[in-house]
């Protein structure tokens, strides 16, 4: 039969060369022994609908073929846990390095702001190089550890020879929205909150408050700042009486002990707005010179390199930042997941 | 709802992909102990009410032949050549304990069950 003719030389196509021939004749003998079977009870050969019919009922060759295949893995089922953790690790500590790298480097060997949206387009190919290589590793482990049991035993020990005491420690419950807090630190917190505002009010017109004996050195500087650490001063002081008045309606409610999650991810979204604040300074001047037709020859090359210097370092302030931030939402929503998934079970 | 139907039958078919698996290869670690040849091993085993598709029966003989448990040679019989199967003395051992370990599992499975 034709249609079956094409059928077999279809599967010979994905089967391992090596036993083709053998498994073809074997799969041949026992097809055509079936279809004489069927002609038989028939009392004729099979018309082209019906062929059509058997052989489809077969099956795809391709799946037929993929049968005769040796079970194949790339990563198995004992190495693939440790590579998926050191997978997931590689992909945080590239991004860490890399945001490092590009936050430190690009504004020091360029002033375009372009090449920072570059650096973020380039993000995606680092992780993919990451698991590119961590992928390659593991795939050279898994082959060992199938083909040459005993040569790595840190790999056996990954199943056989583990030991309970070398378990790792409990873990602690995540910082975030986790430990509740006790009355008294709540109310330690506002009072303290309340101090620093107090404190934060007052040393514009006091600078001594802040300073100390310092300030008789900065009345005298030829420094002076840009307007822009005003808007850096209200928002902080607007920063403050948000969260004490947060803390206060906390304490009114009784709630004090709940996870704090919230407030501490808003903290760290202020925190990133005001750093953000000085960063986009028009011109990225933070420091001026009080008179600069007197001072301008003898200082000017000074402030210029003052700030520089602060932008670079507000720049990794700011990179930082946002890392915690990235990192504690990720906390936050591994942790809503662990809880949502504690719930299914015990419901 | 017709999303949630299709995950469901794909559910159920996986399931039971896995619970026949050790069945089939009991089955047919079974069936030889008397010598067939592929299609009528297959005859053999649908008569006693176990469908097994060639796609599955085929490479699951050459595996089993593979791991020792089978022993195989091709003999002419109505004027074709075939590749008759039958079980090996590793596959007889394999066998009974395949079989101990299944009523087992059988039994324990009837207790939870009652």
């Amino acid at each position: 039969m034709e249609l079956l003719d094409r059928y077999l030389q279809a599967v010979r196509k994905h089967l391992p060369w090596k036993r083709q021939d053998d498994i073809l004749a074997e799969l041949r003998a026992n097809l055509e022994s079936q279809l004489e079977e069927r002609e038989a009870e028939l009392g004729r050969p099979l018309n082209q609908k019906e062929a059509e019919e058997w052989v489809k009922g077969l099956g795809n060759p391709l799946l037929m073929a993929s049968k005769y295949q040796p079970v194949q893995y790339l990563i198995g089922p004992v190495l693939f846990p440790m590579y998926w953790y050191v997978l997931r690790m590689a992909f945080v500590w590239a991004t860490i390095i890399y945001g490092m790298v590009a936050v430190i480097v690009i504004p020091l060997v360029s002033q375009h702001p372009e090449n920072m949206v570059e650096a973020i387009f380039r993000w995606p190919s680092v992780l993919f190089t990451a698991a590119t290589w961590v992928t390659l590793i593991f795939a050279v482990l898994e082959v060992i550890a199938r083909t040459r049991p005993g040569m790595i035993p840190q790999l056996d020990a990954v199943t056989l020879d583990w030991k309970p005491s070398g378990l790792p420690p409990l873990e602690k419950a995540p910082a975030i929205g986790g430990k509740p807090q006790s009355y008294a630190r709540a109310v330690a917190e506002v009072v303290f909150g309340f101090i620093f505002l107090a404190w934060l009010l007052l040393f514009p017109k006091h600078p001594f408050l802040m300073f100390g004996p310092g300030v008789y050195y900065l009345s005298a500087s030829p420094f002076g700042l840009t307007p822009v650490w005003w808007h850096f001063y209200f928002f902080i002081v607007a920063m403050n009486v948000v969260q004490l008045t947060w803390q206060c309606i906390d304490l009114v409610r009784g709630s004090w002990q709940s996870g704090r999650t919230l407030q501490h991810v808003a903290s760290k979204i202020f925190g990133l707005i005001a750093v953000g604040l000085l960063v986009s300074a028009p011109g990225q001047i933070l420091v001026t010179l009080r008179d600069p037709a007197v001072n301008g020859a003898k200082y000017g090359a000074m402030a210029t390199q003052i700030n520089k210097s602060l932008h670079l370092g507000l720049m990794v302030v700011m990179a930082i930042f946002l890392i915690q931030l990235i990192w504690d939402l990720a906390q936050l929503g591994m942790y809503a997941y662990r809880k949502r998934a504690v719930a299914g079970i015990t419901q | 709802m017709g999303y949630s139907m299709t995950v469901a039958e794909n559910l159920f078919e996986n399931l039971k992909l896995e619970l026949r698996r050790g069945g089939l290869t009991l089955a047919v670690l079974g069936q030889l102990r008397h010598e067939h040849y592929g299609y009528t091993l297959r005859k053999a085993l649908a008569e006693q009410g176990l469908e097994i598709d060639e796609s599955t029966l085929y490479p699951l003989l050459r595996r089993l032949e593979t791991q020792g448990l089978l022993a195989s040679e091709w003999r002419e019989e109505d004027k074709r050549n075939k590749r008759f199967y039958r079980l090996s003395a590793d596959g007889e051992r394999m066998l009974a304990q395949l079989l101990q370990e299944w009523n087992e599992l059988n039994q324990s499975i009837t207790n939870i069950l009652s």
